[in-house]
């Protein structure tokens, strides 16, 4: 399984909602319920997931699940 | 560190609440309790928790109103906030160290400046309290203080520190606060918990929470708790098995000293711990039951008869001993003690009884007990049972370990004339030469007795021999019993005489024994002994110590006379021994038949 179906578990879990599907362009804006305790939530889910730590830069700069994407592998590669 | 198989994470919890809210058909209808959390960090993972607990909880519809980010100043001082709107009957206040740490004194301060400084964020709490209507119930966190110390280990030497001024803004808060105002221990809890990870401020920089999101089950369960208590949902009574719970082995085939409860052995040791730990609950007013598979006679005789049981038999309100099973005889238990199966906590080291007592009596709170004895005292301290909201008088006199002296306290005030009530003490006394197996009992009672003492000189053991032996030296030893107890030895006086005097060299006794008479007693039982060796007078001395002010004057009150007073305070008296001389009535009754001499 490749990260982004990985971190679509995640968003059903911390959602609690089967029928989400993320996609590359995927902001806050298009959830409904994505707000900011539901955001520290599914980075605190993936820390735990993938067994990392992201850094409050590396949070901030995070624009879309595209690049929450991107910042998973990188860490996995780096780990 | 204790297994704990039901700790559910930060996430699980979120998640449940969330659940919870989604699913909640109750929004609409008003709730029975208001509750409003304020915080001077982000509140609202907290409340909504908080929320879903409450209702899981609590068999009444709780609403919780979070107050947003940094809202405890806008909220309570605006008369037209969301909170007067609201009138919660909770108001949770979680304030930060950071409120007012800018306020902490200055390097070298002095007392009086530190104090000046305390009191000023003390006041400023008082301020706010005193806005919120007092029907109100405020639970404030105190301060945690912060594991981040410029001072290194002399933060915890000078009073001007900043950990220092946070200790003792906490201790501040717990004197002033009124009645409707319960602190919540949070430093308790972070220091538990460890602070190197409760602070977290990664956490605290991106998202404003107070504390590391791990915690979060800990902070809610810890609020949760006082809030049920409110409802009355306490519990009072921990019932215990006997056999592998409170010592090691079965009473039936080991007999009762093949148990293990010796404290020189590991095993021993920690059954013992346990023990102790369950008596320091009973002391602070829960109630103790005994449920057991077990022939009465044998479950009761360790509490009789081991020498290393701590609980006694009197620390029991209700001892249930047969072979029926528990979960009858824990309802059984609620009736004689007139409680309710819901304020019951039960502990087990047997998984089947317990899961048969979970089964059948849900509302009795039943603890996992871990493989692991040494872990006990942990596992039953984890359940957070007995988390009151306050401790009465009368919940300490329900399972007095004093019950005879709460009897005789009660004897007391019945009775207006003081020596009526000595009178109906029916008091028995032994005064005599002590007897050589004595010994040990009189010196350990000179070398501990401060207060009701006039010389305050300490003799060994072998000393104490010596003068046993020495015929020119009377060591005089009273014994007493009264109604409801057996005092013992209670007060030792040594005489000392030569052909021209008697001197009293040491007097003293125990202060259990205060206004009983017992000194008028002895003062009899010396003047008698005075006439037989036919001296004319007795005399004796006070040396100031610390703590004897209590008899300063005692010479003088039995009729004594000022001889000199040296520069250090010590008084030389004297007795003339005449016909005239009368000694005080008192009401102890005499038991002289074993004296020895």
């Amino acid at each position: 399984m490749n990260t982004i179906n990985k971190l679509q578990d995640i968003f059903r879990d911390v959602f609690d909602d089967d029928e989400i599907e993320i996609n590359q362009d995927m902001t806050a804006n298009d959830l409904e319920d994505w707000d900011s305790l539901m955001h520290i939530q599914l980075l605190v889910a993936a820390e735990e997931k993938f067994s990392i730590k992201f850094s409050t830069a590396e949070v901030l700069n995070l624009k879309n699940v595209g690049d929450f994407v991107a910042l998973i592998d990188k860490k996995l590669e780096n780990k | 560190m204790v297994e704990n198989s039901q700790k559910i994470t930060a996430l699980e919890l979120l998640k449940m609440a969330r659940k919870y809210t989604k699913n909640d058909q109750t929004t609409s209808q008003t709730p029975d309790i208001k509750v409003m959390v304020l915080g001077s960090y982000s509140t609202q993972y907290i409340s909504s928790c908080l929320e879903y607990l409450l209702n899981t909880q609590i068999d009444k519809k709780i609403e919780v109103l979070d107050g947003q980010y940094n809202s405890i100043l806008n909220n309570v001082l605006d008369e037209n906030s969301q909170l007067h709107a609201y009138e919660p009957d909770i108001l949770v206040l979680l304030p930060d160290v950071e409120d007012f740490i800018n306020y902490a004194p200055e390097k070298f301060s002095t007392d009086a400046q530190v104090k000046s400084a305390v009191q000023k964020v003390v006041d400023f709490y008082k301020a706010l309290w005193a806005k919120i209507p007092s029907k109100c119930l405020i639970l404030q966190a105190n301060f945690v203080v912060p594991n981040l110390r410029a001072l290194g280990n002399l933060e915890a030497n000078y009073i001007w520190s900043k950990s220092s001024f946070i200790s003792a803004v906490n201790l501040e808060l717990l004197h002033k606060r009124p009645s409707n105002v319960l602190l919540l221990d949070f430093e308790q809890l972070a220091s538990a918990l460890g602070k190197n990870k409760w602070f977290d401020y990664q956490a605290y920089n991106m998202y404003k929470f107070g504390f590391s999101l791990d915690f979060l089950p800990e902070v809610v369960d810890l609020i949760q708790r006082q809030i049920s208590a409110t409802r009355g949902a306490t519990k009072k009574c921990l019932v215990l098995d006997l056999d592998n719970t409170i010592w090691g082995g079965i009473v039936g085939d080991d007999g009762i000293d093949g148990i293990e409860l010796d404290p020189h052995t590991p095993v021993g040791e920690s059954y013992r711990h346990f023990q102790k730990y369950v008596l320091e609950l009973k002391k602070r007013g829960v109630i103790l039951a005994i449920c057991s598979k077990n022939d009465e006679e044998n479950a009761r005789e360790p509490f009789e008869k081991n020498k290393y049981m701590i609980l006694q038999l009197a620390d029991i309100s209700c001892f249930m001993a047969n072979w029926d099973d528990k979960a009858n005889n824990i309802k059984k238990i609620a009736d004689v003690l007139n409680i309710g199966v819901d304020s019951m906590v039960f502990f087990d080291d047997n998984p089947a009884e317990r899961c048969i007592v979970q089964k059948f009596i849900p509302e009795c709170l039943v603890v996992d007990v871990p493989k692991e004895i040494a872990d006990y005292t942990r596992a039953l301290e984890d359940a957070h049972a007995f988390d009151w909201l306050q401790l009465t008088a009368e919940d300490l006199n329900r399972t007095s370990n004093y019950a005879a002296n709460t009897e005789r306290v009660s004897l007391a005030t019945s009775f207006t004339n003081y020596a009526d009530y000595l009178d109906a003490l029916q008091m028995v006394a032994h005064i005599g030469q002590i007897k050589h197996e004595q010994i040990p009992r009189f010196s350990q009672l000179i070398n501990k007795s401060n207060q009701f003492n006039l010389r305050t000189i300490r003799y060994t053991e072998a000393e104490i021999e010596k003068l046993y032996n020495n015929n020119a030296v009377h060591c005089i030893e009273i014994t007493l019993a009264d109604k409801f107890s057996e005092h013992g030895l209670i007060s030792c006086i040594i005489l000392r005489r030569n052909d021209t005097e008697l001197f009293i060299d040491t007097w003293l006794m125990s202060c259990r024994v205060l206004k009983r008479g017992v000194e008028d007693l002895a003062l009899e039982y010396i003047v008698e002994l005075a006439k037989n060796w036919g001296f004319k007078q007795i005399s004796a001395e006070y040396i100031p110590t610390k703590k004897n002010k209590m008899v300063l004057n005692f010479y003088q009150e039995l009729g004594f006379e000022k001889v000199d007073e040296t520069p250090t305070g010590n008084v030389y008296y004297k007795l003339e021994i005449n016909d005239e001389l009368e000694t005080k009535k008192h009401y102890i009754k005499l038991r002289r038949k074993d004296e020895h001499d």
